[in-house]
């Protein structure tokens, strides 16, 4: 079971990746697609494609894919498109916010979860809070 | 249902590095493990319910487990999670 971390931001994804596998343990399999080709912020189809193939062999169980925003869900689904339907089987895309999601479901994976379950922690970030019994004065 | 009463020593709480340690000690076992914090209730194999608790630095928590491997698992997560937490000795309920 792998993680996949789609960002506009190299930086970003792979600061979050550092954030995930100290929190879920390094048995968590993590990589990262981020920024352009040229090293610009931006997403990269092309990236998306060898990431999710390099992830798909990884392991038996599959990808669950995590992205921040926009134009990130046009590059992961152009990249799914290059995908044959059996490796696409085999990858979940999550809705999940992205830093929550991949904490959530990196710990599920730690704990040896399989992809729906890994996918169904991740998509529990939509209703997490960011300040559990605090107060807020937004 | 056995339970611990554990106080929480680290000074960020139960947050989401401890939070996951007890998610992944909790889930070696068969039994339901639960954490409740004063009137709320956490799965203990459940990292989103777990940082919903919102437990901080002092905070007393019960760990309770029901099941074949009950007495073990309370016996593992005491032992594991000690940096985190110290078990209140005397307070084990079988």
């Amino acid at each position: 079971m792998s993680l996949v971390l789609v960002s506009h931001s190299k930086a970003l994804a792979e600061g979050l990746r550092d954030m995930v596998v100290q929190v879920a343990g390094e048995s968590v399999h993590v990589a990262v697609a981020g920024g352009t080709a040229d090293g610009r912020l931006g997403t990269n189809a092309e990236a998306i494609v060898d990431t999710l193939r390099a992830s798909l062999a990884d392991g038996p169980d599959g990808v669950l894919v995590l992205l921040d925003l926009g134009s990130a869900w046009l590059s992961v689904e152009m990249a799914l498109e290059e995908l044959s339907d059996t490796e696409r089987a085999r990858i979940v895309v999550s809705e999940a916010p992205l830093v929550e999601g991949a904490v959530l479901a990196a710990v599920q994976a730690s704990v040896g979860g399989t992809l729906a379950e890994v996918a169904a922690a991740a998509a529990g970030a939509a209703s997490m809070s960011k300040a559990p019994g605090g107060s807020s004065n937004a | 249902m056995p339970e611990i009463r554990m106080t929480v020593v680290d000074e960020a709480g139960l947050h989401a590095r401890p939070a996951a340690r007890f998610v992944q000690a909790a889930s070696r076992f068969a039994s339901r493990i639960v954490i409740r914090n004063g009137e709320h209730e956490a799965d203990a194999k459940s990292l989103i319910s777990l940082l919903g608790l919102a437990v901080r630095l002092s905070s007393v928590i019960t760990v309770a487990a029901e099941g074949s491997d009950a007495e073990a698992a309370l016996a593992s997560l005491a032992t594991e999670l000690s940096p985190y937490v110290t078990p209140i000795p005397g307070n084990t309920i079988s």
